[in-house]
């Protein structure tokens, strides 16, 4: 039973150094996060992770190792005693202190990333002036509201807004706000592979900013378990070219106008 | 290890592996009890026997041919006959049997398309994937010949039933009476498909909802319910066999209504008593009676059940497919009139007007949904006589509240197309009438322009000043 102790403790290093070396080498497995980020801000989130990672990895993989050399050492003398070392004041300071070293030392690092992502006096001001959409959770799925092009979005709905559901539009390589809401209860905006995630409190009005870096199509979904249906708020994120953004809003517009006898598109076409 | 270490394991194994096995659920199709209560239980018994016989149970559910349906259809030709047993050859190009495991056709609908037994349909009972053979429930009428060509039908509504089972059924019910688990905290109530009634259509006052109506409902979602939109979490061949199934579930009440409603003519539940009383023959002969009566009508071709069928169902194809056809969609035969505040004027004065489209009386004259009709007692068709609660109801038997068009939320969907639709046919099951009969098309537009105008109309100058940029919370819900 001695040794299955040391080789217990011992184990779980091994897995984490053999789990991390797996999910860094091979990235495609998705072990870890889901590709490399499509924003710069996300990247910088990651940096901060992959930092904390690593101070967590050392100290975890440390004291794991310590412990069986302890334990292995002791298995193997009956003679040897033991040091009491309770009660010991320097030892305390030193546990202390380093702990409250790197946890200061992470809060004052990660200032600027989290200002730069959550404080609205730091979003980028293209963004803040103009947000580009009202995303309204509700059980269950993604109420998006646009202004019309070339206007601005207000606060209360406007009568030439435009409507989409579960299908949220953004341009690429420009910064974007968005003003989260929610209809009923709480939910989380979750895109994974922007690293955004903010939660949508009923009664405010929450701005989320990011800049997508990358042409494509990626997950939004629900981070908060908000009900029976939760898993049906998969919708989408689509990050396209200012054309394309723009024509995409002049599609919802004319669909939005259809009146069975303007040339409507394709969509539109296919509804009737 | 000591006993108490491998004990302690054991439950340690047992408490991880548990709920581990596939779960054997009952589900079954439950009879329509509202209208189910005033039949003879032996008539009942009739209905849930002919259900089961063109419908199956939700999980080993038959392909109807006769029901417009589109099952899913793979073609195929017979290679060799072994007595009940046939060895097949499906055609690799509309096959996509080769996925689904034996069980899953059995009682798919197989029709023979050449040979002696073209044109006739039958029931299958297995299919082996590893020899190629199927095999018939029901006889078949000739041997089949090498070479036969013949159309496997139903797993759309397989893929479908399963679909439904895990994002639907828990609102919509097993048998798509709007009475699953969920059903009972929602206000609206979870629509109950059994009438066939679909509220939010493009077609006619007279027919069904298209397909597309139902793709559109499915992709949209229905805002100011609790009907989510399910794109883009299902695909476009999922929407499809889900589309087919909730059809398919919809006939499947339709049928049952039709036929406890025609039996409750003769077979009323009460009947034994009456008859007692007024002929003082005993119970258990009027029992007799009726069982006799009922085999009668079930073995009779030409007037008895079978006929009810055929035409009950001659019907409702009729009906469904009518609805796939252009000519019953509502499309305006003149653009909408351009949305000025002279339009919008004479859309509001329609709107209140008594003796046109009667908006007023429910949707008040301010379009708060708060009329005087809220107020009235309303006639019950169904019965006859009054509903005993104030205020409106649909064919469901449900109150229901005319829409406060202030709110700008538009559960059928808010195009001017979509509302111009809506007032011109109605909302099918709901007392919103088609006006299109008394109202012209440009007046129609008129009320569009006027009912998208109601939200934005402020109360007083005073409400206009609040809209301000964005950022700030609003006093108001969102109106979304």
């Amino acid at each position: 039973m001695r040794k299955f102790w040391c080789a217990f403790f011992v184990f779980w290093p091994i897995v984490a150094i053999i789990y991390s070396l797996i999910s860094s080498l091979v990235p495609s497995l998705g072990w870890w996060f889901p590709g490399a980020s499509v924003t710069e801000l996300g990247q910088r989130i990651d940096n901060l992770f992959y930092l904390i990672l690593y101070i967590v990895t050392t100290v975890f993989v440390g004291t794991q190792i310590a412990m069986g050399y302890v334990l292995w050492r002791a298995s193997h003398s009956k003679d040897e005693r033991a040091w009491f070392s309770h009660g010991s004041h320097s030892l305390e300071v030193i546990w202390s202190v380093v702990p409250s070293v790197i946890l200061l030392f992470l809060a004052l690092y990660q200032m600027d990333v989290w200002a730069l992502f959550r404080v609205q006096a730091y979003f980028p001001k293209e963004a803040r002036e103009a947000p580009v959409a009202e995303v309204t959770a509700r059980q269950f799925e993604w109420r998006i509201r646009y202004p019309a092009p070339g206007k601005k979005l207000q606060l209360k709905p406007q009568p030439d807004d435009l409507y989409d559901v579960n299908d949220l539009h953004v341009p690429i390589n420009r910064p974007v706000m968005i003003q989260l809401r929610s209809g009923d209860v709480q939910h989380s905006f979750f895109l994974p592979h922007l690293r955004v995630k903010q939660d949508a409190i009923p009664g405010q009005i929450i701005p989320i900013w990011f800049k997508a870096e990358k042409l494509g199509i990626f997950d939004l979904t629900c981070a908060e378990l908000c009900g029976w249906g939760h898993y049906k708020m998969r919708a989408q994120l689509s990050a396209e070219r200012e054309v394309e953004y723009e024509a995409y809003l002049k599609k919802l517009q004319a669909d939005q106008n259809y009146d069975g006898h303007a040339i409507p598109s394709a969509v539109a076409k296919k509804d009737e | 290890m000591s006993a108490r270490v491998w004990r302690l394991l054991v439950v340690v194994l047992a408490g991880a592996v548990a709920g581990c096995a596939e779960d054997a659920s009952q589900m079954r199709f439950a009879q329509n009890a509202d209208i189910a209560k005033p039949v003879h239980r032996k008539a009942r018994a009739v209905v849930e026997k002919t259900l089961e016989e063109h419908f199956g149970t939700p999980l080993d559910s038959v392909a109807w041919l006769k029901l417009p349906v589109n099952y899913g259809k793979t073609e195929g030709k017979v290679k060799s006959v072994d007595g009940q047993s046939l060895v097949v050859d499906f055609n690799a190009e509309t096959s996509d049997l080769e996925s689904l495991k034996s069980p899953e056709l059995n009682r798919s609908g197989l029709l023979f398309t050449s040979g002696a037994n073209q044109g006739k349909s039958f029931l299958l009972a297995d299919y082996d994937a590893s020899e190629q053979s199927l095999e018939t429930l029901t006889a078949l009428e000739s041997v089949p010949a090498e070479g036969d060509q013949f159309v496997v039908a139903g797993q759309n509504l397989r893929h479908g039933r399963k679909l439904y089972a895990r994002h639907c059924q828990h609102c919509h019910g097993i048998n798509g009476d709007g009475d699953g688990t969920t059903a009972k905290y929602l206000n609206p109530r979870p629509r109950d498909y059994r009438l066939g009634i679909f509220k939010f259509t493009s077609t006619n006052k007279d027919t069904k909802a298209s397909r597309d109506d139902l793709k559109r409902i499915l992709s949209q979602g229905i805002p100011g319910t609790y009907m989510p939109a399910f794109v883009p979490m299902l695909k476009e061949n999922e929407l499809t066999v889900l589309i087919e199934y909730v059809r398919w579930l919809a006939m499947r009440g339709e049928l049952e209504v039709q036929l406890l409603k025609d039996l409750k003519n003769d077979y009323a539940a009460d009947r034994v008593k009456k008859e007692a009383q007024e002929s003082k023959a005993s119970t258990s002969e009027i029992e007799k009676q009726i069982a006799k009566q009922l085999e009668e009508y079930v073995a009779n071709p030409t007037e008895g059940l079978a006929a009810f069928i055929e035409t009950v169902t001659g019907d409702m194809v009729l009906a469904w497919e009518g609805a796939e056809t252009a000519g019953t969609v509502i499309m305006p035969p003149v653009p909408r009139v351009p949305d000025t505040a002279e339009s919008r004027e004479r859309g509001k004065a329609l709107f209140v007007k008594t003796d046109g489209g009667k908006c007023i009386n429910c949707h008040g004259p301010t379009g708060r949904g708060n009329g005087f009709q809220t107020e009235d007692f309303q006639k019950n068709d169904a019965t006859g006589g009054f509903f005993e609660k104030r205020g409106l109801h649909d064919s469901w038997g449900e109150q229901i509240k005319p829409r406060d068009l202030t709110r700008g939320i538009y559960r059928g969907g808010r195009r001017p197309i979509d509302i111009y639709r809506r007032i011109s046919q109605g909302i099918k099951g709901t007392p919103m009438p088609p006006v299109a009969a008394t109202v012209k098309p440009e007046q129609i537009w008129d009320l569009v322009n006027y009912v998208l105008s109601v939200p934005f109309e402020s109360a007083s100058p005073k409400a206009a000043k609040t809209n301000s940029v964005a950022g700030q919370p609003s006093e108001h819900g969102n109106a979304n």
